[in-house]
């Protein structure tokens, strides 16, 4: 125990005091707020500032949906009104837009009475912001336009075509809780992605560190007084108390950071963040889960390989169920509990990220928590057996990188 | 004296070769002792039983007069030949953590280290990272590291590869003054004139076999003085005399070969009457020799 701690101290202090530590302490946050901030801008920007013509047959329903179009201060989008139009202008519109003149046209057929039909034509696809926009000023103008048609007066047309907000409350234990949806989403979505990656750096940083221990030939003076297993225990301890102590840090800043008075200017509306004591728990359990389920991964697989290289050839271990979480993103989030979602979130490898993602729509039963928990736990010992027997003969191996049946073998050395 | 390592027919295979077999030797305190053979040949996998790094097939290991215990490798110094050092780490803390390893009481470790550094000459590089040191100066820090806990037991694996002459002798000199000390020491080279000089006791290994295995003295007897080294001027006919198996003349200069139990006091006479005798030298045949002959009887045989 003494030796392993010994180790531990020397593993975290050499880390901590490394160039890598500072950087990646101070850039990782830049990083992420930079994303944010980037996704943020694009999100407002997406669809702004278009110039659009509205070309139909019927003059008045053209010029509402231009005065609805125009009415979204946050689009900030020029619209033109070409009516009444002749089904030949069509072509002259196409000219137009193929020439970058204009961003796009609505075309508007009304020659069907009560089954009109729009048309948005646009040198690109897929553009969901202007055209959501577009659906609904079409659909309000037609309302009003049928409205004025039966006989209401247009200035009740107004009031009857009013829009509404939804606002979303979430229920917390039978009560209704102030935060929305959305700041709660934001505060998990964020863990569960610094979460993976955190879980990844520290794991394969494990990994390199036992290469590099390999290539200097350390182990053969330490394994002189040191046995192969105190000195696994020691790196994977000392590597995840620094891993810890960078979210620590980043924690202490974020949380000065949010009681100071830029951050209430910055984060008011939709970017409010909420993390609630149980997140911030679990998110310390899941990391250190996370990462004694990666690094013993890489731990083992390192010391079968001789360079950092042969070592990246494995990186697609780490790397598949991640993307295979994110990849799952919208489903889980939307559909936080069917099978699929509380499947995915028990799976090991998974576990840390999907948990949080699930967390990020509403709170998963507690049972659930615990069972996903028990199994990363059970698969933590499991895989550290395996992987500290390949380490004991691994890391005195030198010369090319052993194959599958070779490290079998190894397991059945005692 | 008291037995220090006692290896009672050791054996050690791997999937397709066999390390060692039945491999016994007994190293006494106080001693130099010398395990030779070529590369390849098992010592380094001796040497990893030895010290519980791995477990022998079969046979057993006795350390200090008890069958082996991880406990007892606190009294072990142990260099191997790879070896390696933390390069980020300075050097005063890389030795401090390697006494505390092994035991030692950082306050202690740090004063024994200054000591080591004074006595090596390397005082000025201790509070430097071991990546910006030379070769030569990492491979002393190792040597220090394993002295630093005072160790009963020393086993350097090729100590002096890769050390400039005047490095090479002061690690020598100390190794002496550990012996004399009462200080066991194994080391292991495929380097024969080194050990000539320093060992006390042998065991040559060839294929994971002891071939030779004694006193250096006892060993060196059991061998004929056969081999002249011979400095003259003048006539050089001497050289066909009757005791003379074969010879080099590289003029004024010869080295000859004598034959089985041949008279070489014979051949001094007949060279002094015919040329003028600078050196004339009986010379003890090699450890080098001695190995090639032995291996090369095992070979043939």
């Amino acid at each position: 125990m003494r030796d392993t701690l010994l180790i531990a101290k020397r593993e975290y202090l050499e880390q901590v005091r490394g160039k890598a530590f500072k950087i990646t302490t101070i850039l990782i946050p830049l990083l992420f707020v930079a994303l944010v901030g980037v996704m943020t801008l694009a999100s407002r920007n997406s669809g702004v500032g278009k110039h659009l013509v509205v070309a139909s047959s019927d003059a008045a329903l053209a010029n509402r949906v231009r005065d609805q179009l125009v009415s979204d201060k946050d689009a900030r989008a020029t619209v033109d009104v070409d009516a009444p139009v002749a089904g030949t202008e069509r072509q002259a519109l196409l000219t137009k837009v193929d020439q970058k003149d204009l961003d796009g046209f609505l075309w508007l057929d009304t020659s069907a009475p009560d089954a009109a039909k729009a048309t948005y034509e646009s040198r690109s696809a897929g553009d969901y912001a202007t055209e959501s926009r577009l659906q609904s000023a079409v659909n309000h103008a037609l309302v009003a336009e049928r409205l004025v048609a039966r006989g209401i007066p247009s200035n009740e047309v107004e009031a009857l075509t009013q829009r509404v907000d939804v606002d979303t409350v979430q229920i917390k234990n039978g009560k209704e809780t102030e935060s929305s949806s959305l700041s709660t989403f934001w505060a998990a979505y964020a863990m569960s992605f610094l979460l993976s990656f955190t879980v990844i750096m520290y794991g394969m940083n494990v990994g390199r560190s036992v290469i590099q221990e390999k290539t200097s030939r350390i182990f053969e003076v330490m394994l002189s007084t040191v046995k192969a297993s105190d000195m696994l225990a020691g790196k994977l301890i000392g590597i995840g108390a620094v891993g810890l102590t960078q979210l620590a840090i980043w924690a202490v800043a974020a949380a000065l950071f949010a009681s100071s008075a830029l951050a209430t200017t910055l984060l008011s509306g939709e970017f409010k963040v909420a993390v609630s004591t149980p997140q911030i728990i679990l998110f310390i359990l899941y990391f250190i889960l996370g990462y004694a389920l990666y690094s013993t991964l890489f731990a083992g697989l390192a010391a079968t390989c001789d360079t950092e290289q042969e070592l990246q050839q494995y990186t697609p271990l780490a790397a598949v169920p991640i993307w295979l979480s994110f990849g799952m993103i919208t489903f889980i989030v939307t559909n936080p509990n069917s099978i699929w979602s509380v499947a995915i979130s028990m799976f090991p490898p998974c576990a840390p990220i999907t948990m949080f993602l699930r967390l990020a729509s509403q709170f998963p039963p507690l049972w659930q928590i615990v069972l996903s928990l028990g199994l990363m736990a059970l698969s933590v010992v499991v895989l550290l057996w395996i992987s500290s027997r390949i380490y004991r003969v691994g890391i005195l191996m030198y010369g090319k990188r052993a194959t599958l049946p070779e490290i079998v073998r190894w397991l059945r050395y005692s | 004296m008291s037995t220090v390592v006692y290896l009672d027919r050791i054996s050690k295979a791997y999937e397709k070769k066999i390390a060692v077999k039945d491999l016994s030797l007994q190293i006494d305190s106080g001693v130099m002792f010398g395990l030779l053979g070529p590369n390849g040949a098992g010592k380094t996998s001796s040497i990893r039983m030895m010290i519980g790094i791995t477990m022998p097939d079969s046979g057993t290991v006795n350390l200090f007069g008890q069958p082996f215990t991880r406990e007892s490798l606190k009294r072990v110094g142990y260099l191997p030949e790879e070896r390696g050092l933390y390069k980020k780490m300075k050097v005063m803390d890389q030795l401090v953590f390697m006494g505390e390893l092994r035991g030692l009481d950082p306050a202690v470790a740090g004063r024994r280290a200054h000591d080591w550094c004074e006595r090596l000459q390397i005082l000025d590089a201790v509070q430097k990272k071991t990546e910006e040191l030379s070769k030569g100066m990492q491979q002393k820090i190792q040597f220090i590291a394993t002295l630093l806990h005072d160790p009963e037991l020393i086993i350097m694996d090729e100590p002096f590869s890769g050390l400039d002459p005047v490095n090479a002798t002061l690690l020598q000199d100390t190794l002496i003054d550990l012996k004399k000390a009462g200080k066991a020491i194994l080391f292991s080279t495929h380097r024969m004139d080194q050990v000539e000089k320093l060992c006390d006791a042998i065991c040559l290994i060839n294929g994971g076999q002891a071939v030779l295995a004694g006193g250096m003295r006892e060993i060196k007897s059991r061998y004929e003085r056969n081999r002249v080294l011979l400095n003259f001027e003048g006539d050089n006919s001497f050289l066909q005399h009757p005791a003379i198996a074969d010879y080099k003349d590289y003029g004024g200069q010869a080295e000859i070969q004598l034959k089985p139990h041949a008279n070489a006091q014979d051949l001094l006479r007949e060279a002094v009457q015919k040329a003028t005798i600078y050196k004339f030298e009986l010379v003890e045949p090699s450890l080098e020799e001695i190995f090639i002959r032995t291996v090369g009887e095992k070979v043939d045989a």
